[in-house]
């Protein structure tokens, strides 16, 4: 890694005048910041080879500071109160996991924590770097910025000409065909949560509603506080599918979580798309109605209907169909 | 062998512009405080590519304690600048060296932690990660660096009793830890079970990820002293070994768990 400052954070207001200027990046688990740094996606080559930057673009640069937010008291708290679940930002997926309220009532939350990565990284990661991780493609993080695609700034998205096997099957945004690979954020959708940052609240559904460049509607200098997730209301199940290549240390390849409220239903895949998707075709499906197998296949072809695969990635519309039909299944 | 037994060096691990490296002459005379692996290899007169576990071959209670125990000072004896590698008596000169010859320059940090129950004082860049500390600085090289972008789990380190990847954790940010290493828990008697065990049921190849499976097989058995397979598997998914031994490890681990009382943590 090139040299960076390093600041530990007492207060939030400290690691937001230490983010002014876009210059540092916040550092929680440091899990996916890291391994960013190390393979310096972001570095200012370009020699035209592959590619050149649009005119004008500002590519994002290697930070300065990494603000360290791990020290900030109360940032890794898992408390309900209110009707609220509230977990603090920098609150670990393996205490999400392990949490026996969570388990009980938000399932789908924790099924999803349980099934990130490996149990190594699962007691480094937090929520709040799982939700506003980069999104994965491989000429996107392609070390030392060999591909200096769309959502760095340039001309181009090179899995379009390239392999896109792990890419999107809901359509490209901006020209780029990246997916979201993050296993909580479906759960959150689903669960109908809140994102609390340290001057608004976001509905979990628009957090991630930007075109490339953008990864989340973080500003530079804003940071995840809390996430808030309403109880569900009584006899409401959820739960969470995931399908990848290993069954550990790997991102999804399609995953989906679901919960079942009578009228109230949401159904939410990721890693199909450039932020996670509802299907609110499939919730159209199952509203209101008692789930058996035949709605539940119904619900999965729903889910899919809007679906426009990439030739590579045809497969990934089977697998989405099947998962949301299990985790319907498993919800009931 | 032999590439696996070598420290990485400049070639390796010199890539980023602006960072500044050790030679191998260095880490042997000034950073290890006289004790490497490869010295330690020498003296225990084996080859063992692992480091600390080898096939077939358990570690006497003076070997462990050799690779456990470097002659590391605890303190830090000399403030040495990494851009011009002038040497200082106090962290306090060393900045203000900083401050007159490499204004806005990055400087070091001094970190204090406590590595397999001993306190340590280190003077490192704020960009180097906790498994390039123990292995520069302190000479500990169970805690391997494979891939390097966490995930394979040969990097496994036991931080505040989570099993973590010392790779992608920073070392200034364990300042004040308390941080378990593969040497400490080859060195405890306590751990002599599980370790007689990886031994007897032959669960390695090359060697090279097995400190790894070690450590969280360790932090498995803190939480869990009675695992099941199951649980043996949950816990050690994130330890990838390319030669492909995973079935051993839970046989390993549950004929030792029952061997394993008392003793210290």
């Amino acid at each position: 890694m090139k040299p960076f400052n390093h600041k530990d954070a007492k207060t939030l207001a400290e690691a937001k005048t230490a983010l002014a200027g876009g210059k540092a990046a916040i550092i929680a688990g440091g899990t996916d910041l890291i391994g960013q740094l190390k393979d310096n996606i972001f570095c200012q080559y370009s020699d035209g080879r592959y590619g050149k930057l649009k005119a004008g673009a500002v590519p994002p640069v290697y930070p300065e500071t990494l603000v360290n937010i791990k020290t900030i008291p109360g940032l890794d708290s898992i408390k309900e109160e209110g009707g609220m679940l509230k977990i603090g930002a920098a609150t670990k997926l393996s205490d999400i996991a392990a949490n026996k309220t969570i388990n009980q009532k938000y399932a789908a939350l924790a099924q999803a924590a349980s099934r990130v990565a490996s149990p190594h990284v699962r007691d480094m990661g937090t929520i709040g770097g799982n939700i506003a991780q980069l999104h994965r493609c491989w000429y996107f993080r392609k070390p030392e910025n060999r591909f200096p695609c769309v959502r760095k700034g340039g001309t181009q998205c090179y899995a379009m000409t390239g392999d896109s096997r792990y890419h999107t099957i809901f359509g490209a945004v901006n020209m780029c065909l990246a997916v979201h690979p993050s296993d909580v954020a479906p759960a959150l959708v689903a669960l109908n949560a809140k994102i609390v940052t340290d001057r608004r609240m976001v509905e979990a559904e628009n957090f991630w509603d930007v075109k490339n460049p953008g990864n989340t509607v973080l500003a530079v200098d804003e940071i995840i506080k809390e996430i808030q997730i309403p109880t569900p209301p009584t006899g409401a199940k959820s739960a969470f599918q995931k399908f990848a290549i290993r069954k550990s240390i790997d991102f999804p390849i399609v995953n989906c979580a679901v919960m079942v409220a009578g009228k109230e239903s949401r159904i939410c895949l990721n890693a199909v798309a450039a932020k996670p998707y509802r299907a609110t075709k499939a919730e159209a499906v199952v509203a209101g109605k008692k789930i058996d197998e035949k709605l539940a296949e119904a619900a999965g072809e729903a889910a899919v209907a809007d679906a426009k695969p990439l030739a590579a990635t045809k497969y990934k519309v089977q697998i989405a169909k099947t998962l949301v039909k299990r985790a319907l299944n498993a919800a009931v | 062998v032999y590439s696996l037994i070598d420290i990485p060096t400049n070639s390796n691990l010199g890539i980023w512009q602006g960072e500044h490296f050790m030679s191998d002459n260095e880490i042997n005379t000034n950073e290890g405080g006289g004790f490497n692996r490869r010295s330690f290899l020498k003296s225990a007169g084996v080859v063992v590519a692992g480091g600390t576990l080898g096939a077939g071959l358990t570690l006497t209670q003076k070997e462990a304690e050799a690779a456990a125990g470097p002659a590391t000072p605890a303190t830090i004896t000399s403030y040495r600048c990494s851009i011009d590698r002038m040497e200082f008596n106090t962290y306090d000169m060393l900045l203000r060296h900083y401050d007159e010859a490499h204004k806005g320059a990055i400087h070091p940090v001094t970190v204090k932690f406590k590595v397999n129950g001993k306190d340590q004082e280190v003077l490192i860049e704020k960009n180097w990660t906790l498994q390039r500390t123990l292995q520069m600085k302190l000479g500990l090289s169970g805690a391997k660096q494979m891939c390097d972008r966490g995930a394979c789990g040969s990097c496994t380190v036991i931080i505040n009793g989570r099993a973590v990847l010392s790779c992608t954790t920073l070392a200034v940010e364990c300042a004040g830890k308390s941080i378990e290493t593969v040497e400490g828990i080859a060195q405890n008697p306590k751990w002599k079970p599980l370790i007689d065990s990886y031994c007897k049921w032959d669960a390695m190849q090359c060697g090279y990820c097995t400190p790894g499976f070690v450590v969280s097989a360790k932090a498995l058995l803190d939480k869990n002293p009675n695992p099941s397979e199951e649980d043996c598997k949950q816990a050690l998914a994130g330890n990838i070994c390319c030669c492909g031994t995973y079935p051993r490890h839970p046989t390993a681990i549950r004929e030792a768990a029952p061997l394993i009382t008392g003793g210290g943590a």
